[in-house]
Parts: structure tokens; C-alpha cells; sequence
């Protein structure tokens, strides 16, 4: 039968085939739809790195009837609400008339999105990317610089932090949206219970979780997910002990070994190993039912946290209150950033002047923060006029009753020390939580898997030709 | 059978064949060009989704990009990468152990339900071969996620039972329990599915030469293991075929149940895990094609293997 096959059919099979591998180059475009409710947090990226997305198409949530002389952009993002304020800016900017799909939080849109841009069509004008991402675009030169457009013209209106994360040189590459700085949140019941007050420092910190283990052996102060290596590296950022630097091109420094890092590790290796701190899953249901059953008094926790854990609520409804960060040295004021995201402009935009526009009135405008602030987005703000208001900053929430927990949060804002993200976060967080998930099981001490660490991202780093300083 | 049933009058037609060669080959031209008209659409469709990305991916490997630097052909510098890399071949013996233990449980405990709805004894049949196949029909995302909360170790029932019989702080999703929870996972998944194709294949065996056993006084247990058995080994040969290549993809489970059991699954637990963290969390697209490639080379070997291993079965 084979024999029979005639070459006729072999020259279509040939011919198909070619045509398909041209297919092949320019497929992308967006091609999943979880649709997880979250806000610009990083977690989401991190949470199950493994985790596939099936295709399906992608909703249209914003911007079905404009004028048709409008000038049309694609805008990804998947904070909830978001529509809301699209819708606005098209009400308001009748020349432009802005669409909005949400792809899926966190990887749900960076695959699409990545293969879109490396197919070179498909793209979005716009997209939400998280801070720790936006360099692995910049390496890429997928973003436009959006200096030109004015965005200089805002710099004073936004925390020091995010504007630096944003710049690259004398290059602004994104506009910042929302973010999340870092504080001490607690269960006030439950810290009673146990006589702790919020701590200072970190060595009150160390005394107060091993106490309180020992008055009962179920409870905790706080859960270390070491397996989450935002937060780890967010913490360590706080210790002095950033272990990246990175400032473009091609030289990085990677250091998971040096002396502060050591320092770093060998404190929390001490409470790992007087079981003085949980070790589960952040973020998750299990940790959110130990928080509301008083097995966890406290979190070191993020301004957009509070919006994970509300829902799963029910015995420790309004007793929740924000401190800031215990510190290294008594007396100190240094805070830490958690997630957040920023609104780039790219290069395949056939429309960056526009697409800038909507940037910019996306992140810098009281007018579009009046509404993204507000649930179901409630994002944290990163434009000063907004997180510095009275209004904002005594907002409260049923979960913390009369408090208000952003007037911790937001003074927490101003005092982030400047870190800079290596141009491959995608495989960093996916290494590290393969890497770091011994320490939770307690087959490796922190600082074994910061050395192990420190080899793996060494090696990668090598392997796509960076210079490495260690 | 029905070959069987036409022969006399075929035979009574076939003597005026032979001196007729140009008509045959006419008819022979036209079933080829029939033929052909009925395997183009499948071929077209296995062209465009099978032999072109594979294709693809093939010559994908042959290339590297660097974030500094570019892309550049590397001949065959991913393949080296790939073999040298002990994370990967880790990876392929644990899903090695997997199927060598998994298949060959499942498939015993197919056929021992496939028995029992083949013999009639079990009142019911249709109902329970239905509840059998249920979890074949349940996405495995879904059922991955229902064996994370039962075997979750701070919620779940089965660890809560382990500590009542006696094992104080066992856990099902331990490092060393991850691979065993998986098998029992994929065996409760596939018997059923399993079991059907046995009894479709218990069903044609022909009843004469069962009937011709019992009339030899043969025990039930001859009739099943030394006469059904043998019987539907084709169809066996063909199910431990099909598990191999699933056994070797191993994915959604380890990937699921990793968001209760953080750490226990690595990055390059199983090969496809491997591969996909590789082209998509680390961005090397061209080193994950190449893995793809070798696996699919391991999975062609260890068919073929067993395809020799068959052949010399049934010549002995």
C-alpha cells in the first residue's frame, strides 16, 4: 500500500507543510480567559507557575460603541473593574476610542501577550505589566519610551519608588499604576490572646513568635512562605539584602550569598527551626482560614492583601489592623513594596502618541483614581495626589472595623528602598519556588537554597549572555 | 467473518480473474484513487497540526536566543544541553517508575472488572460500568484538584485517617508520597476507560471457543486466563501502548497538586513539566523544542521496545 503512495500526494503534503510552518511564525494573539478576580497583584504570576490555560476567546469588556472616525487601541489588563474607567476615557476622549480584554491575571496575559510580541503582530496598544516584569520587556525593546509623550511631565506626581521602576536611563517606559507596600497586619484579638503587641523590630519580632508558639503549640505569629520568592526577595529588600542589580545592558549583579543575605537567611532559618513560624502557602485558602481562626495572629502583608483575605472572613470580622514593618534597626522607618502594576505603551502600536494619552490618563488623573481606587479594582495608589488625600488615607474597611489601615500603608509608601529587577523575573519566580519549596518541607535550610539559588541563576544569566558580577 | 461466509461463490468467480490483468489494474487504480480521496482529509488535517509543528519544532531546536545577543543557529548545541541535563532524565525515569507501575495495576484491575461484566454475574452491569467509567469523564484539572483536598495534609480526610490507624504526621503529598498519590490518582482516572475497551474486546471474543471449554469441563478461571486472555492481548498491547505515551506526558496532576504540597513538585519534576517551564518561564523556546524532541524519541523507543517485545511473544 505504501508503495502506491504517488509523489503528486507527497509534493501537496510538501506543499501544506510549508505553508504551515509560515503559519506557525505569526501565530499569537490573546488565547486563554481565566479570569481570576484579583487586583494588580504580583502573586498571581508566581502562584502556579506550571499551571496551562486553556483557549478560549477573550471577552471584550469595554469600548463596544465609539464614533467610528475614532482611533482604535487594544487595551489588556485584569484588574476587576477596570472597564469602568476605559469607559470614561472614551466618554471623555470621543477621538479615541479604547477596547478593553482581559486575557487572565498574570500569566494568563504575559503568555499571549509574549507570544503576540515576538510574532511581532497581535499585540495590545496598551497592557497591565507588573513592575518586576517591565525590564524583561525593556531588554526586548518591546516598549516605547514614553518621554517623548510627556510622561517626565508627571514624575513628581508618583511615589519615588514607582517612578524609578518605571525609568530605565533617561527612558520612562510605563506609567505606574498601583502598588503595594508592606506592612504588619494583625489580628488584634489574637495578639491579645497571646499579650504580644505589634513589633518594632525585628528581634521584639523573633522573642513575640517564639512566645507565642510556645504558649500554644497550633498557633503562630506569622506564616513564612518561602516558596513565594516576590515576597522573600520584598522582605529582603527591607533587610538591606536585595539580592539583583540591574541597570540595562548587559552587565547583572547576582548576589544570594553575600553577607547581608547570609544574615538574612540565618534569622528566619532560626525561627524555621524553633517551628516559631508556619510554613504554608501564602495567599491561600489555608492560610486565610488560619488568619480568621486565630492559628496565624499576624501577616507581613501588603496594601492590596487585605482584598485576598476579606473574602474568607468570618470569626475575625473587624478586628484586623495595619502596623508598620518591624525594622532592623530600632528606630528606622524602611518600608518594602509588594506587586503592583504599570501601563506601557508597545512598540507594535501603530497609535503610541494615543496610546501614551490613555496611559497617562489612566495613572495620573484624580478623574480615573476616583474610580480604580474604589472596589471591585481598589487599587493602591502609586499617584500622590490620590494616596496622599484624607479621603483616601481614613477609608476603612469591614475587616479592620473603625481603623484605617491606609494611613500605614501609605506612609509605608514613601519609605521603599530603590530595587531594581533582573530581566527575567518569569524564570526567576519560577525557579525560586522550585528552589526555595525545600526550606518549607525542611529538607534544606534557607540559606542552602540561597546558595543553590545563587548557582542556578548564576548559570541562566550566563547562558543568555549576560556579564555576572556576583 | 463475512470474508469467510462469501468464499464459495468467490471462489466459483475468481478463476476468470486471472486472465483478465488490465481490468484488475483499472479497478486497483480506481479503489487506490477512492482510497486516496478518503485518507486526504486526515492527512491534510495531520499534516497542518502534526508533521508541520513537529517539523517546526525541529528546526526551532537548531537555534538559540539570548537575551544578549540575539538568536543564532547552534546545530546541535540544545540537544547536548538536553542530554547532559540530569534534571530532565530525573525527570524521565520518575515518569518511567510512574507507567511501570501504574499500567500494569490499572490494566489487572480493568480486566478484573472487565471479567465480572463480561461473565453477567454482577446484577446491574450496565449501571455499575457507567460509575466505572465517571471519573474517565471528569476533566483531570477537576479531579486533580478533588485528590489535593482529600489528601491535603492539613485538611484532608485520608491523612486525618492515617493518623487515627496509628501514623502521626503522614503525609500523602510528602516528597517521597507524591509519585504513589499520583498513581492511585491516575489508576482511579483510567480503569475505567480501561475496563470498557477490555469488555468491548471480551465481548467479540467468539463464543464457540468458550462454549467448546465448557463443554471440556475447563474451570472458569482456565476460560478467563488462559483462553479469554490471550484473546484480547491485541487489545491489551494497544491500552499498554496508549498509557506509556500518557505515562510519559505526565502533567496536570503533579502541576495541580503542587499548590498543596508547594516544593514537592520542581520545576523539572516530570519532562513535560520541564519542558514547559523551560520554554515558557524561562523563555527558552529553542532548548524546550529540543527536549520535546528527545522525549518524543524516548516515548518511539520505548514503543518500539515493546511492539519487539510483542512480536517475539507471539512467535514463540
Amino acid at each position: 500500500m505504501l508503495s502506491r503512495k504517488s509523489s503528486e500526494v507527497f509534493i501537496g503534503v510538501a506543499a501544506v507543510a510549508a505553508v504551515t510552518l509560515l503559519a506557525a511564525c505569526s501565530s499569537g494573539g490573546p488565547s486563554s480567559s481565566t479570569t481570576t478576580p484579583t487586583t494588580s497583584a504580583s502573586a498571581s504570576s508566581t502562584a502556579s507557575a506550571t499551571a496551562s490555560a486553556s483557549p478560549s476567546s477573550t471577552p471584550v469588556l469595554a469600548g463596544a460603541n465609539c464614533s467610528s472616525s475614532a482611533t482604535h487601541l487594544t487595551f489588556w489588563a485584569w484588574v476587576p473593574g477596570m472597564s469602568r474607567a476605559v469607559t470614561e476615557f472614551n466618554a471623555t476622549h470621543p477621538n479615541i476610542c479604547v477596547t478593553l480584554q482581559d486575557p487572565g491575571a498574570g500569566s494568563g496575559e504575559y503568555v499571549p501577550l509574549n507570544n503576540a510580541l515576538k510574532a511581532g503582530t497581535g499585540a495590545p496598544d496598551v497592557a497591565e505589566v507588573e513592575f518586576d516584569l517591565l525590564p524583561s520587556y525593556e531588554i526586548q525593546h518591546y516598549l516605547v519610551n514614553l518621554v517623548p509623550y510627556g510622561a517626565n511631565t508627571y514624575k513628581s506626581d508618583f511615589a519615588a519608588w514607582a517612578w524609578s521602576q518605571v525609568s530605565q536611563g533617561s527612558g520612562v517606559y510605563a506609567m505606574p499604576s498601583d502598588f503595594g507596600p508592606m506592612g504588619f497586619y494583625y489580628d488584634k484579638a489574637t495578639l491579645a490572646t497571646y499579650h504580644v503587641t505589634p513589633p518594632t523590630t525585628w528581634s521584639q519580632f523573633a522573642t513575640d513568635a517564639i512566645a507565642m508558639h510556645k504558649a500554644n503549640s497550633r498557633a503562630y505569629l506569622i506564616d513564612f512562605p518561602a516558596n513565594d520568592p516576590q515576597w522573600l526577595m520584598d522582605m529582603m529588600a527591607q533587610a538591606g539584602a536585595w539580592p539583583f542589580s540591574y541597570t540595562g545592558g548587559a552587565n547583572l549583579t547576582i548576589d544570594w550569598t553575600g553577607a547581608a543575605q547570609e544574615k538574612f537567611a540565618s534569622f528566619w532559618q532560626s525561627l524555621i527551626n524553633d517551628h516559631a513560624v508556619a510554613s504554608i502557602t501564602d495567599l491561600g485558602t489555608e492560610e486565610n482560614t488560619d488568619m480568621d481562626t486565630g492559628v496565624l495572629g499576624a501577616a507581613v502583608y501588603s496594601a492590596w492583601a487585605p482584598s485576598y483575605f476579606a473574602p474568607d472572613v468570618k470569626h475575625s470580622m473587624g478586628q484586623w489592623r495595619a502596623a508598620p514593618l518591624p525594622q532592623w534597626s530600632a528606630g528606622a522607618s524602611v518600608g518594602s513594596d509588594w506587586g503592583g502594576s504599570t501601563y506601557p505603551v508597545f512598540s507594535e502600536s501603530k497609535h503610541p502618541a494615543q496610546a501614551a494619552e490613555f496611559s497617562e490618563w489612566l495613572t495620573a488623573t484624580s478623574q480615573s483614581w476616583n474610580i480604580v481606587k474604589t472596589p471591585p479594582s481598589s487599587l493602591f495608589p502609586t499617584f500622590l495626589p490620590t494616596l496622599q488625600s484624607a479621603s483616601f488615607k481614613s477609608l476603612t474597611y469591614p475587616i479592620s472595623g473603625t481603623s484605617q489601615p491606609n494611613q500605614v500603608f501609605s506612609a509605608g509608601a514613601l519609605s521603599i528602598p530603590l530595587t531594581t529587577w533582573p530581566p527575567f523575573m518569569t524564570q526567576v519566580l519560577t525557579q525560586g519556588a522550585s528552589t526555595f519549596g525545600g526550606v518549607v518541607n525542611g529538607k534544606e535550610t534557607l540559606a542552602q537554597a540561597f546558595a543553590t539559588f545563587q548557582g542556578q541563576e548564576v548559570a541562566y544569566a550566563k547562558s543568555q549572555g549576560f556579564n555576572v558580577t556576583t | 467473518m463475512s470474508e469467510t461466509a462469501l468464499r464459495p461463490s468467490a471462489g466459483a468467480v475468481s478463476p476468470s480473474r486471472a486472465p483478465l490483468p488490465r481490468r484488475r489494474s483499472a479497478y486497483a487504480r480506481r479503489r487506490g484513487r477512492s482510497g486516496l480521496a478518503f485518507v486526504t482529509p486526515f492527512m491534510i488535517i495531520f499534516t497542518l497540526f502534526m508533521v508541520a509543528p513537529l517539523g517546526y519544532a525541529i528546526y526551532q531546536s537548531l537555534y538559540t536566543t539570548k537575551l544578549i545577543g540575539g538568536t543564532r543557529f547552534s546545530g546541535f548545541a540544545n540537544y547536548a544541553t538536553v542530554l547532559q541535563s540530569g534534571d530532565f532524565w530525573n525527570g524521565v525515569i520518575r515518569v518511567i517508575i510512574f507507567g511501570g507501575i501504574q499500567i500494569p495495576v490499572m490494566l489487572a484491575i480493568a480486566f478484573f472488572f472487565a471479567t465480572i461484566f463480561d461473565l453477567g454475574i454482577a446484577k446491574w452491569g450496565p449501571v455499575f460500568r457507567a460509575v466505572y467509567f465517571i471519573p474517565f469523564a471528569v476533566p483531570i484539572v477537576v479531579s486533580s484538584l478533588m485528590w489535593g483536598f482529600l489528601l491535603d495534609p492539613a485538611y484532608g480526610p485520608f491523612n486525618r485517617f492515617m493518623n487515627v490507624i496509628g501514623f502521626h504526621g503522614f503525609n500523602w503529598l510528602s516528597s517521597n508520597l507524591m509519585l504513589p498519590s499520583i498513581i492511585i490518582i491516575a489508576i482511579w482516572e483510567w480503569t475505567g476507560y480501561n475496563s470498557v475497551i477490555l469488555y468491548t474486546a471480551l465481548k467479540s471474543v467468539p463464543r464457540d471457543v468458550v462454549e467448546a471449554a465448557i463443554l471440556d469441563d475447563t474451570p472458569l478461571w482456565k476460560i478467563i486466563l488462559r483462553i479469554k486472555l490471550p484473546l484480547v492481548r491485541p487489545a491489551i498491547v494497544m491500552l499498554v501502548f496508549i498509557n506509556t505515551i500518557g505515562a510519559m506526558q505526565l502533567f496536570i496532576e503533579p502541576s495541580i497538586l503542587n499548590n498543596y504540597a508547594p516544593g514537592v513538585v520542581t520545576a523539572t519534576w516530570t519532562p513535560v513539566i520541564d519542558i514547559y517551564n523551560t520554554s515558557i518561564a524561562d523563555g527558552e523556546y529553542q532548548l524546550g523544542a529540543a527536549m520535546a524532541v528527545v522525549l518524543a524519541f524516548v516515548v518511539i523507543a520505548i514503543s518500539v521496545a515493546s511492539l519487539a517485545f510483542r512480536r517475539r511473544r507471539e512467535f514463540r
